[in-house]
């Protein structure tokens, strides 16, 4: 499981984030939603070792974030992409490995393609083979769908479930789509600004997610109540 | 699609070569501005001690441009990676770009004596800032989603400044290169003008200032046009290595 125990941020005098704590279980799957400003991705931030806290996050070992703008590195080609942090954590069977996860993100044949030659989908996709591939504990995800055009947006929502699904690593996705946030998780937790911290959670008590889900009414109850809880900070 | 790309520059250069032409024979004072076929014909008549100069004259400029070269990436390096030393040195960086390298040279000759030393001098003084500003500039802007990135999954950072900081500075590094390219064959010219003296065998700058001397103008100008070509052939062939570490992926060497 992923613990996060008073955690706080300070950036010069302004408080970013106020005594945060959350529990997420091992293999769960929840969500972050807030304004922009809430300190939601500095929280994700946190938890993945890159910004400073004086709380305390307990994490399993291996885990991998998946950036807002994919973060590529453009001059490599989408096998090269895939093998790269294999490279960096030296993990064997790089080439099986990376054979994998492309297929099972549907970018086999695209092999020798540079990043710039692939939509904003793919280039997701990728950062998410990329992840894969070292077989995370638990993954972290700052807005990855928000560059990527609406219709995209569900193919892929329905794609990292079924991933989650088979590989259940806990996750946490940050996220300014409600609807995205429903789909997806078991809870969703709201923040709020200035400084931010965890107004509500909220658990979401759909069994499987489908397409169909989106459309029921059910659905569209939770989202309108996840947005009522958000618009009372405003 | 090729013609329509190459023929607009040539179509210049026909205009100039004309207009200079009809110019000078108008004019009609050759000894102050020869016709541009007296000047192609001297170019071929004198080949020979032209050539001698330009392989001299390439000698300094290629020779100031690796040193710079070695100076700036590494200098460039320790600027990026530590604060104190940025802050200590880009001032003096700076001014080597401000200080008017003419106007040092005549000291640098005095220091250094009247030999190809102190023309490869010349030519790093005039040809480093652009190596250094560029690599610093190009090393300091990795995005930062990609420092993250690295920072989650390699706590070496020799493996870091290698995978992610130089090739992500390519681009800005290759500017720098291209610009220093050009400057590295004017600071010999420059370092050869300062030496120079009542010799015709020397570099290309030494020629000039020879040939003007004895008022041999087809010849200056047949001289201009070898350390044009000389300036041109080094930015070209840093233009096409650039192009073949980057045409691949980056928008700046991708042909529209």
């Amino acid at each position: 499981m992923i613990a996060v125990q008073n955690v706080s941020k300070h950036f010069e005098n302004k408080q970013a984030l106020s005594e945060v704590n959350l529990d997420i279980a091992t293999g769960e799957f929840i969500s972050i939603v807030g304004p922009s400003g809430c300190g939601k991705s500095t929280l994700l931030r946190i938890i993945a070792d890159l910004v400073s806290t004086n709380g305390v996050v307990t994490k399993p070992g291996k885990g991998a974030f998946v950036f807002q703008d994919s973060a590529l590195l453009p001059w490599r080609t989408v096998q090269r992409n895939v093998e790269l942090l294999m490279e960096l954590e030296k993990t064997p069977d790089k080439k099986t490995k990376a054979e994998q996860a492309l297929a099972q993100v549907g970018l086999t044949g695209f092999e020798n393609h540079y990043p710039h030659e692939l939509s904003g989908g793919m280039k997701m996709r990728l950062s998410l083979a990329r992840s894969l591939v070292l077989e995370p504990e638990y993954l972290l995800l700052d807005e990855p769908l928000s560059a990527v055009d609406e219709l995209t947006r569900e193919v892929l929502q329905e794609e990292i479930y079924e991933i989650w699904l088979k590989h259940k690593f806990t996750s946490i996705l940050v996220t300014h789509n409600v609807a995205e946030a429903v789909y997806l998780s078991s809870r969703v937790v709201v923040m709020s600004p200035r400084p931010g911290k965890i107004t509500d959670i909220v658990d979401i008590p759909f069994r499987k997610r489908t397409p169909k889900l989106r459309s029921t009414a059910e659905f569209s109850v939770v989202c309108n109540d996840i947005s009522g809880k958000l618009r009372a900070w405003k | 699609m090729e013609i329509k790309r190459t023929l607009p520059p040539v179509l210049i250069l026909v205009a100039f070569i004309l207009s200079w032409h009809i110019g000078a024979v108008i004019y009609n004072m050759p000894f102050l501005l020869p016709t541009p076929g007296a000047v192609a014909s001297t170019f071929v008549s004198d080949f020979g001690i032209i050539m001698t100069g330009l392989a001299q004259t390439f000698e300094a400029a290629f020779t100031g441009y690796i040193i710079a070269c070695l100076i700036g990436f590494a200098v460039a390096t320790i600027m990026s990676l530590n604060h104190v030393a940025e802050r200590s040195l880009y001032p003096y960086a700076i001014l080597l770009q401000t200080v008017p390298v003419v106007a040092v040279a005549p000291l640098i000759v005095l220091w250094f004596g009247f030999e190809m030393k102190s023309i490869i001098i010349i030519s790093v003084i005039i040809s480093l800032f652009p190596i250094i500003n560029n690599t610093l500039l190009g090393l300091k802007s990795t995005p930062t989603t990609l420092v993250e990135l690295f920072e989650m999954h390699s706590k070496n950072s020799i493996v870091s400044f290698f995978k992610l900081r130089v090739p992500a500075a390519l681009p800005a590094i290759f500017s720098g290169l291209k610009i220093s390219a050009g400057l590295s064959v004017i600071g010999a010219i420059v370092g050869e003008f300062i030496i120079g003296s009542g010799s015709e065998d020397g570099g290309l700058g030494v020629q000039i200032i020879y040939a003007q001397a004895e008022l041999e103008t087809a010849l200056v100008m047949a001289l201009i046009t070898a350390t044009t070509l000389l300036g041109f052939t080094f930015f070209a062939t840093i233009s096409t290595l650039g192009y073949y570490l980057m045409h691949k992926w980056h928008e700046s060497e991708q042909r529209g």
